[in-house]
């Protein structure tokens, strides 16, 4: 009834309708009573065509008919031509329903059933489409069909993009044309056909085709669309590349017994302090991939051995595929010096999500100092307690500079295999920057401005191995402020590139990131301890990213931002110490990422509005704790379920248990109240000191 | 060379639907404020009149649809009890009777029926439902691919995969056999643009997108889809008529006031349990509820509202502009200040400006809504219309048991709808209540 108008109904109408009804109820106990009796005569087959053409909807009469057609197929005394016209038959009762409604599910559903016997001509079916897309360019039943169609009968993808073509020349705003097409040439791409075999020539005609239509009409959306897609094609590489790593190629790594090692020889940056017995390597890729193990990653060295690594997926799901793997190495507990050598993807298996094959493997080496320890742990610990105020800080720098800069050189991490852009995707890059450059010199666009922003953030990244800098990340910022004004609509999406573009700006380059590196004393012992702090307070962040040049992070602090999420954040595994003082985290369930950071032991996430919102939206996921695999996770535990506290708390539960924290800040949260903070003592014993106060 | 045509006809389409609605806008906005008032005012008596009438008469003229009386009941009885109304015992009985008898074997249908048998709540309602036959069924249905068939020999669809997901939570007889490898087909449509289409392929589109979602989400694999990209698709899919479109470059169409603003729903409450990837805006809310697109029916549909709109920000608002300045300029920013001045939560969409495409240009004064201005009123629309409405009204807010602010509802506070649950589109205390019974027993 979509569009069909409907007027109150005259007299004659309704008496109409009720004999309209009246016949139809009649013709359908008729098809049914041959169908329950597998009647399949000419008179009862006419009967269903007749039902369908009024009813197009009526499945079982579909169903009746496939019925009907394997019966006859079946008979001994059918001959090919016999079959065809018979088929023939079945398509014209299918497109007398299509002519009666167009968009009938049941009806496109057994023209295909049809069409798979394979005994029909392919060109009346695209001369039948042809008509219905001319009725509707968009109806997406018919492109489905039409996809179908082709795909069944060997149709050419070529044949087919120029149908689009076609399409497009007649309509540019027809979305469905520019979609079809994408998906013609990813099918191209990856069967290599002939004149598809490297992107690098088709993608710049790709470009001036869709230029015709965004600067016929720049407001057009159509197009942007598919402007985005090619973009994307030109970005990425198909096969998963190593982006980073901790420890990264050429590090010295200190592993050493306590926080406070300063004048000691080690550096701040890679000297880590392990209360574990075990330190991490991590793997970041440039896409999630799968298949990361001891078998397509090898790790020598002379301390452990390599078939006993465990690599684990860091993500928020239970997928098994991540951007970021870590494993764990077992730390011997005499003194030690070795080289732990990593070759990654050297035997096959590492694989992206959409399908491709890690296919540049890589080396990278590093240095363990192991430093004799006392292993006394629980002494050590219980006196530190660290509060991340600013008098606690000083900026990095002023002393020893010289060794604090070399030691900071060895975090620039340019494994060698990451600069693989070929030239014709920055070209490309460069060419379309020129022309949005163009665009916007013509008319005020927001898609452009949006667009030329991605540019130029696409081309940086490309070309930063070489350039070593982000040269355009000021006018980036400058467009994303100025998008935050025009189109106040869609600020806090403009906000987020803001966020995600100035983090990239401050990590490009040694001289910004130093600028947010802060030493941290203790107010009590003045003394200078532990390993360098990276700020980045005030920023009014409201999305965290650049994760991958950040890995050898210790001490964070993220307070004072606009941060809704930290999620990545799990990809910094070294993290001991981080405060989300002052953001805007909602709930608990938001610190998910926190679960997989097993060094974490000083966390401050207070005022924020954990609590603010009386209802958690998780109950929607799931719906109490015993139901979902969340839930049944925590069931297996005993104590939760006898515990009522914890069963109402059981959120709290499912985030705190797994970590491994000493102290925690949470005042100024709605939901810190003296209960809640007894709840969180109990699910976590090894807790000593909540809100500054210690625990007994 | 052959060239592009600067005026195609998608975009004259587009053009005089936006004349349509800026004359609507300019008119009201001309209006002193004690007609403006009238004109935003959700005619309650109407609409529930129009529904009791389609109710009772499910008459002769609806026969096509004979397939889809459980949709129609649907559309019927979820509009009304949103208006917080409620049927004649006698005809909910008959309904009951009605429903319960249909045993349709299609999904689609199924939903439709499980939905209404929900909605009318009470021992008699919800004990008609047989649980093993339909858990049975819906093993039935289910694809080795993993996906579902609408019906037996029928296609495998996102739509197909909702409303087994859906009432198979819905009754508490979800297991792990039915979820199996749902997760991988509705993966496999989420396209580049970032919304999901009905099957592996096609174009994103907003019933799809949010049956996928819902999908996801009812069995905890949401991480997997691209919500970032997914977010980022729906955002724009909200035009300067204030309405949505269903698809790129369409027109705009009341009725993906759901199937869009359900998606806000839904991303508003993943938001604060996961957080949005991509945007981490300030996070739509609303307690819409989504409903599946899945009619099967000749008219079913919502399958394509055409929508048209400026998505990317941008598209034609230079048109408008012209046209209207005033009006266009005003929705956004008493929008914009609203959300201002609340508690940091800013919704993704722009709720004041969907509330007054529904109520200036979806809803026809003598009952009934519509798609859009120049078509005429139906059921499926006002059903979608309403449960978008409803989704609208809280948007800013985030708890469901408390009532919204008057500045969050467009129009006179009286207009204010029913809460539903996004996920299954009932609403919330009729759901609230077959969880406890299904639960229970």
């Amino acid at each position: 009834m979509h569009g069909r108008p409907r007027k109150a109904p005259k007299p004659e109408e309704e008496a109409a309708s009720v004999a309209k009804a009246q016949k139809l109820h009649a013709l359908q106990t008729q098809f049914f009573s041959f169908h329950h009796n597998k009647i399949y005569t000419k008179e009862a087959v006419e009967l269903s065509a007749k039902l369908l053409e009024i009813n197009p909807e009526s499945y079982t009469a579909w169903n009746y008919r496939k019925l009907a057609v394997e019966h006859y197929l079946s008979q001994p005394d059918c001959n090919p031509d016999w079959i065809k016209s018979f088929l023939d038959d079945e398509l014209r009762v299918v497109e007398n329903a299509l002519r009666q409604n167009f968009k009938s599910y049941g009806a496109w559903h057994h023209r295909k059933w049809v069409i798979s016997k394979g005994h029909s001509s392919i060109d009346n079916e695209l001369r039948l489409l042809d008509k219905f897309q001319k009725a509707d360019s968009r109806n997406f039943h018919a492109w489905n069909y039409r996809r179908f169609v082709a795909e069944s009968m060997k149709r050419s993808e070529q044949d087919e993009l120029k149908y689009t073509e076609d399409m497009i020349y007649k309509n540019f705003s027809n979305y469905s044309a520019w979609h079809n097409r994408s998906v013609l040439l990813s099918a191209l791409f990856e069967k290599k056909a002939e004149g598809f075999l490297s992107k690098e020539k088709v993608l710049p005609e790709e470009y001036e085709f869709i230029h015709q239509a965004i600067f016929t009409d720049p407001d057009d959306q159509s197009g942007w669309f598919y402007h985005l897609w090619l973009l994307d094609q030109t970005v990425t590489t198909d096969s998963p590349l190593l982006a980073s790593s901790w420890p990264g190629h050429g590090y010295d790594v200190f592993l050493v017994e306590d926080r406070c090692y300063n004048g000691s020889a080690f550096s701040p940056f890679t000297a880590l302090h392990s209360d574990s017995g075990s330190f991490p390597i991590v793997l970041y890729f440039n896409q999630p991939v799968g298949g990361v193990s001891s078998s397509t990653v090898t790790v020598e060295c002379g301390f452990n051995k390599n078939e006993d690594l465990l690599w684990k997926p860091l993500s928020a799901s239970n997928s098994q595929t991540a951007r970021v793997w870590v494993a764990h190495l077992k730390i011997p507990s005499s003194d030690l010096l070795s080289t732990v050598e990593v070759s990654v993807g050297h035997s096959k298996g590492i694989i992206s999500t959409r399908g491709f094959e890690y296919s540049h493997p890589s080396m990278f080496s590093f240095k363990v100092h192991v430093q004799p320890m006392e292993r006394d742990f629980s002494q050590v610990s219980v006196a530190e307690s660290i509060s991340l105020r600013e008098e606690n800080f000083k900026i990095y720098g002023s002393q020893s500079e010289e060794s604090i800069i070399n030691s900071f050189n060895q975090l620039s991490i340019k494994n060698g295999h990451e600069s693989t852009a070929s030239n014709w995707r920055s070209e490309a890059l460069a060419k379309e920057i020129e022309c949005f450059r163009e665009l916007l010199s013509l008319m005020d666009c927001k898609i452009g401005k949006l667009t030329l922003a991605r540019l130029l953030m696409a081309y940086d990244v490309m070309s930063y191995p070489f350039a070593n800098k982000l040269v355009h990340s000021e006018e980036v910022l400058e467009l994303c402020s100025d998008l935050m004004k025009l189109d106040p609509t869609h600020y806090q999406y403009y906000k987020d590139e803001h966020s995600m573009v100035l983090l990239q700006k401050v990590t490009s380059s040694k001289e910004s990131l130093l600028q947010h590196c802060f030493q941290y004393k203790d107010s009590v012992s003045s003394a200078i301890c532990g390993p360098i702090c990276l700020r980045l307070n005030n920023l009014s962040l409201s999305r965290m990213g650049a994760f991958e040049k950040l890995l050898w992070v210790q001490m964070l602090d993220l307070s004072h931002n606009e941060l809704q999420s930290i999620e990545g954040l799990e990809a910094m595994q070294l993290l001991s110490c981080l405060s989300l003082r002052n953001n805007k985290l909602r709930s608990l369930t938001a610190l998910e990422p926190l679960r997989k950071l097993k060094l974490l032991r000083v966390l401050d996430i207070s005022y924020n509005q954990i609590g603010d919102h009386s209802i958690d939206t998780t109950r929607y996921l799931c719906s109490s704790p015993l139901s979902h695999s969340v839930g049944s996770e925590s069931n297996k535990d005993e104590t939760v379920t006898s515990d009522v506290a914890l069963i109402d708390n059981w959120e709290a539960f499912y985030i705190f248990k797994d970590f491994n924290l000493n102290q925690l800040e949470i005042v100024g949260n709605t939901i810190a109240d003296e209960k809640f903070k007894s709840v969180l003592v109990k699910i976590m014993p090894k807790l000593k000191q909540l809100d500054g106060k210690l625990l007994g | 060379m052959e060239s592009f045509r600067s005026l195609t006809v998608t975009q004259r389409d587009q053009i005089l639907v936006e004349q349509q609605v800026f004359d609507i806008f300019k008119t009201f906005y001309n209006l002193p404020p004690s007609s403006q008032s009238f004109m935003l005012e959700l005619q309650r008596e109407n609409h529930v009149e129009y529904l009791t009438k389609g109710l009772t008469g499910l008459g002769p003229s609806f026969c096509v649809l004979d397939a889809n009386r459980p949709w129609i009941c649907y559309w019927i009885l979820h509009s009304i009890a949103l208006l917080d109304e409620f049927v004649d015992p006698e005809l909910e009985d008959n309904t009951i009777d009605f429903l319960s008898r249909c045993q349709m074997p299609h999904l689609a249908t199924t939903y439709a029926a499980v939905n209404s048998l929900v909605t009318l709540g009470g021992e008699k309602a919800l004990s008609s439902i047989n649980r093993e036959k339909l858990y049975m069924f819906l093993r039935q249905m289910k694809d080795a691919s993993g996906g579902f068939r609408m019906h037996d020999g029928g296609e495998i669809d996102v739509r197909a995969c909702y409303t087994a997901i859906s009432v198979a939570s819905l009754l508490n007889i979800l297991d792990d056999e039915l979820v199996q490898n749902v997760g991988n087909y509705i993966l496999s449509c989420q396209t580049y643009e970032g919304g999901i289409s009905g099957e592996p392929g096609s174009e994103a589109h907003g019933g799809y997108t949010f049956c996928g979602l819902a999908t996801m989400i009812l069995i905890n694999e949401v991480d997997s889809l691209d919500l970032s990209g997914l977010t980022d698709w729906v955002v724009f899919r909200q035009g300067v008529e204030g309405g949505f479109q269903g698809r790129t470059n369409k027109l705009v169409d009341g009725c993906y006031s759901f199937w869009q603003g359900g998606i806000f729903a839904l991303l508003k409450r993943l938001n604060s349990t996961k957080e949005v990837k991509p945007i981490p805006l300030g996070d739509g809310e609303g307690s819409g509820e989504e409903s599946p697109q899945t009619t099967t029916s000749s008219d079913a549909a919502g399958e394509e509202g055409l929508n048209g709109d400026l998505s990317l920000g941008g598209s034609h608002s230079e048109i408008g502009d012209q046209h209207n300045t005033s009006s266009q300029d005003n929705v956004i920013d008493i929008d914009h200040n609203h959300s201002k001045g609340h508690a940091n939560v800013e919704p993704l969409f722009n709720s004041l400006a969907l509330q007054q495409y529904i109520l200036l240009c979806s809803q026809e004064l003598n009952g009934g809504l519509r798609d859009k201005p120049g078509k005429s009123r139906d059921h499926y629309h006002t059903c979608y219309c309403l449960s978008g409405l409803s989704v609208c009204q809280r948007s800013w807010l985030e708890d469901e048991d408390s009532p919204p602010l008057p500045r969050a509802v467009l129009g006179p506070y009286s207009n204010l709808l029913e809460p539903i649950h996004p996920l299954y589109n009932v609403v919330l205390d009729r759901y609230r209540e077959a969880y406890e019974f299904f639960t229970k027993s």
